[in-house]
């Protein structure tokens, strides 16, 4: 029984932000860094199923430079067995394309029963590498998933649609899941955990040849103040007859 | 962070009298404990709030002669020389941050007692004090009068010389001059008695008087009630003091204008169990509506979207805080600096009040455990000193204020990581469900401050769903361990009264409860009556029995003690809790003990009655409020059975304990328990506080015997 779960370190802004210099990316002095939310749920899940199976390995698969090696310690803390951090300096700011294709070269070589990545990740929200990974991967996948229980070769998942809908699916093992919030309750870390993760060596994989990007950053700006707002003034009856104006108005045109 | 343009009003200087206050923030007279004969304690705690961006800061009524001698309770005073050195430390230090320094001169009248100084109190007519029982002062004749206004102006230079820049003539709170105004205090029928015009001559010669002797230099500030809710008997706003403003704008700088007499002035310092922010308002409003001379005011304001309200609708040209300033000093720069969520917002309990009420003892605050801490430990309540042992891992076992404290504060000092483990799913242990009582829900603040200071900490984390246990703590891999696991009501009747249990008290049947049970657990209320017992004497019993009396139960509050929740006198909130109870038709039962609770029946015996003459109150349930118990079990277990040698050998180097598991206590001393150890948790014995400084006069031996 051996889980690779993907997870990454994302970042969140705080009350002020900056850019770097180049105008591609978000200054990283601005931002707190953290293990992306998603991701502790899918690693919680992982170990669930390997504490259930009584016996397995869940290794936990990053990519990023060595500063991130702190939201893969968390996991490590959490109980995951091992770390491998992919990384080389043409992956910084990558699409999720990219980013799949290097995932995919060290999952592959872990042959898995199992791969789990969080629904999306919280600074970026594309909610696309790990559906990039099961196509590079090959594996069936299926997404926003909130229960899960392994049969033999195969697994039933819960995977939640609008407006409170569940679709349940029956899907063949190998595949990849991508976990949703609430699926379980993540497990905290012992300080003596968090310590023993410190020590921990991580495995570090520079990646093949990742092909041409599918996308890239040009620039990153705040988006400036619209023009063309009219702001009413008046009382409230005044205010609304000058709503209906404009509402009529624009139910002719 | 900057300031919220839409704050700037409150930043804008105004003028009062011949001084100009840099922004529109004001520290209300109020008092701390510490007077003129503990002057580096005051001085020191009054600097804190210049440093945190008031404009103007008072002293507490501060007396002018030692006919107004308040001990037991702490005045300032500025009755000779040495008084005047005292004071100008407070003056000095308050100029260095560009704050003004205000003396509120006070004369009490039949309402000081003179324990100390043994002078007679002078007062318009011979009533003894309906605040200080037993006090009768002696009837003023014209010159009486000539006297004591010239007391008022020698202490107004005497004020001047030791640097303060406003002096008041106060009259709120039923004190001399106002004693003169209205005619529950003034029976005359000389030119001093009767007509407005004569009820309001003494105060208005006395603001002439020390407006000649130092108007020139000082701006002179007049405190006024404006309503004592008591009739014609009473002062009265349109009666009364609206003409008073009328008549006396031209000689006053600056008024201050609060509501209330002294034997009900929780109707001014508003506990929030009754009131919201802002309740004197209208009656501010009122008197800026007749006065071209500024008007401030206090309304226990913490929000600064109030504050610009407050100005903007032409009520108040200046915020005065009293209480809000305890709790946060540096209220002005926070919201000048855009910090809004750093503010740590007043409860309004009054716990503060009750230390004056009490008579002596330094005032403390629920929130802000650094209050009356400035000089004498060293306390800063905005800036730590990084921990020399900071390179440790803490554990803090305990989510309630103790532990929130002193997790939030070993972040705060640096510690490598922080982690703050509760048994329950949220922070606030007996904060969670205390201020579900009927009227405490801004108790709440308590828990909501911390919890958003302890989120920005990125070395303290927040572990819920997790009981540990002993074995748990000794492997958790912390260096340093805090057992906070509070405290709980007693299920057996164990009290202080009789220090023993009571037979048949016993929680886990279904007719019998605490109060966490009720509030917390959700433990049902059987039957249609409920006897209440309190020997704890604060508000955990009043409030249940309001809360039952407003599900609709037949309530009956029993205690062993003379009053119901006495403490609640200290506080101010006795006369509207009674009021309610009252209201309620809650039957009230004093100086009664049970000596046998059985299922539908309590016996019970008047405590002074020897014989112990049993009588038979029927009720459906019981309501056990006896005593709290630390709930020390996890601290046993590791100090008795694990052993602090098996946790040494686990690297623990640190093992304390902290608020009610250590013994039950107000929550303000919780929070003081935490944030003291955390304050001193790299000194060489944490578990014992260090010495603080004492101001007392040390007799030079020599001197003295030569």
């Amino acid at each position: 029984m051996k889980v690779v779960v993907c997870v990454k370190q994302v970042g969140s802004l705080g009350d002020e932000v900056e850019f770097t210099d180049d105008e591609r990316d978000v200054d990283p002095d601005y931002l707190d860094f953290a293990l992306n939310e998603w991701d502790s749920y899918a690693a919680e899940e992982a170990l669930r199923l390997r504490d259930v199976a009584g016996e397995g390995e869940v290794v936990a698969v990053t990519l990023g430079d060595e500063d991130t090696e702190d939201a893969m310690r968390r996991a490590l803390a959490m109980g995951v067995d091992r770390g491998v951090r992919v990384w080389s300096d043409e992956l910084a700011g990558a699409d999720p394309i990219t980013v799949a294709r290097a995932l995919a070269e060290v999952v592959r070589a872990e042959s898995p029963d199992l791969v789990l990545c969080g629904v999306q990740s919280s600074d970026a929200v594309q909610a696309a590498t790990g559906t990039a990974l099961a196509e590079e991967l090959g594996l069936p996948r299926v997404a926003v998933v909130t229960k899960l229980e392994l049969g033999n070769g195969t697994a039933t998942v819960h995977r939640e649609l609008e407006g409170g809908l569940v679709d349940v699916v029956e899907v063949d093992t190998p595949a990849l899941l991508t976990i949703q919030t609430g699926i379980n309750e993540p497990r905290y870390a012992t300080l003596r955990a968090i310590k023993q993760a410190e020590q921990q060596e991580i495995e570090v994989r520079e990646p093949g040849d990742l092909g041409a990007p599918s996308a890239r950053v040009r620039r990153m700006f705040v988006p400036p103040r619209g023009e063309g707002a009219e702001i009413l003034d008046g009382d409230p009856a005044a205010i609304a007859g000058r709503i209906k104006e404009i509402v009529e108005e624009r139910l002719k045109a | 962070m900057a300031r919220d343009p839409k704050h700037d009003v409150l930043f804008e200087p105004i003028e009062i009298g011949p001084k100009t206050m840099k922004n529109r923030f004001y520290q209300i007279p109020h008092c701390n404990g510490f007077g003129s004969e503990k002057p580096l304690s005051q001085a020191h705690f009054r600097a804190m709030k210049a440093e945190g961006g008031y404009a103007a800061v008072c002293t507490e009524y501060c007396s002018i002669h030692p006919e107004s001698d308040d001990t037991h309770r702490v005045s300032a005073r500025l009755w000779d020389d040495d008084d005047i050195k005292n004071l100008s430390l407070m003056c000095d230090m308050l100029h260095e941050h560009g704050a003004l320094a205000a003396a509120e001169l006070w004369y009490g009248g039949p309402h000081a007692p003179c324990m100390e100084s043994r002078c007679v109190p002078r007062a318009p007519s011979q009533i003894p004090s309906d605040f200080e029982h037993l006090t009768y002062p002696k009837e003023m004749d014209k010159d009486d009068i000539r006297e004591v206004q010239g007391f008022y102006v020698e202490a107004a230079k005497r004020a001047r010389e030791a640097g303060f820049d406003i002096v008041y003539v106060y009259g709120s709170h039923s004190y001399l001059p106002q004693q003169f105004l209205t005619p529950y205090y003034n029976r005359r029928t000389d030119e001093y008695g009767g007509s407005f015009e004569n009820r309001a001559r003494f105060w208005r010669e006395t603001i002439e008087q020390v407006r000649d002797a130092v108007g020139d230099d000082c701006a002179i500030a007049v405190r006024m009630s404006t309503d004592m809710f008591m009739g014609e008997a009473g002062t009265q706003l349109e009666r009364d003091c609206l003409p008073f403003v009328e008549l006396c704008d031209e000689i006053v700088d600056v008024w201050d204008i609060n509501v209330s007499g002294i034997s009900e002035w929780g109707e001014d310092a508003t506990p929030s169990r009754f009131y919201e922010s802002g309740r004197l308002l209208p009656w501010q409003k009122a008197v800026k509506s007749v006065a071209k001379k500024p008007v401030l005011g206090v309304g226990r304001f913490t929000n600064p979207d109030l504050m610009v309200e407050a100005i903007e609708s032409g009520s108040l040209d200046i915020i005065a805080t009293c209480r809000p300033s305890i709790s946060d000093p540096w209220l002005p720069r926070k919201i000048d600096e855009g910090r809004l969520d750093d503010i740590r917002e007043c409860i309004g309990c009054n716990i503060c009040i009750s230390r004056w009420e009490i008579g002596g003892p330094p005032l403390i605050c629920t929130q802000n455990a650094t209050a009356g801490e400035e000089y004498r430990r060293g306390w800063h309540p905005e800036k730590f000193e990084p921990a020399k042992n900071a390179d440790n891992d803490v554990l803090v076992v305990g989510a309630g204020p103790a532990g929130m404290e002193c997790a939030m504060i070993l972040g705060k000092r640096g510690m490598r990581r922080v982690h703050l483990v509760e048994a329950g799913d949220d922070m606030g242990g007996g904060m969670r469900w205390i201020p579900q009582l009927p009227g405490l829900g801004e108790w709440a603040r308590v828990v909501n401050y911390r919890k958003i200071q302890i989120d920005k900490l990125k070395n303290v984390e927040f572990v819920p769903n997790k009981r540990l246990d002993a074995q748990g703590v000794k492997e958790y891999g912390a260096e340093i361990v805090v057992i906070a696991t509070g405290a709980y009501w007693a299920t057996d009747g164990l009290n202080g009264c009789t220090h023993d249990t009571i037979a048949g008290a016993d929680a886990s049947v279904p007719w019998q409860l605490t109060p966490e049970q009720i509030m917390f657990e959700g433990k049902d209320v059987p039957g249609e009556s409920v006897l209440i017992l309190d020997n704890d004497g604060y508000y955990m019993g009043v409030s249940l029995a309001e809360k039952l009396a407003r599900d609709g139960k037949k309530v009956t509050l029993m205690t062993h003690l003379g009053h119901i929740a006495p403490y609640m006198h200290f506080t101010l909130e006795a006369p509207n809790q009674h009021r309610i109870l009252h209201k309620l038709g809650v039957e009230i039962v004093t100086y009664h003990m049970p000596t046998k609770l059985e299922e539908g029946r309590v016996l019970a015996a008047h405590v002074y009655d020897e014989e112990e003459h049993e009588h038979e109150f029927t009720t459906d349930a019981v309501v056990l409020v006896t005593q709290r118990r630390s709930d020390e079990a996890l601290y046993r277990e590791l100090k008795d059975s694990v052993g602090i040698d098996a946790l040494a050998a686990e690297g623990i180097t640190g093992f304390y304990r902290i608020g009610d598991c250590e013994a039950p206590r107000l929550t303000a001393d919780a929070v003081f328990s935490g944030h003291r150890l955390a304050r001193e948790i790299d000194t060489d014995n944490p578990e014992v506080p260090l010495p603080f400084k004492r101001e007392r006069r040390v007799v030079e031996r020599e001197a003295v015997l030569a």
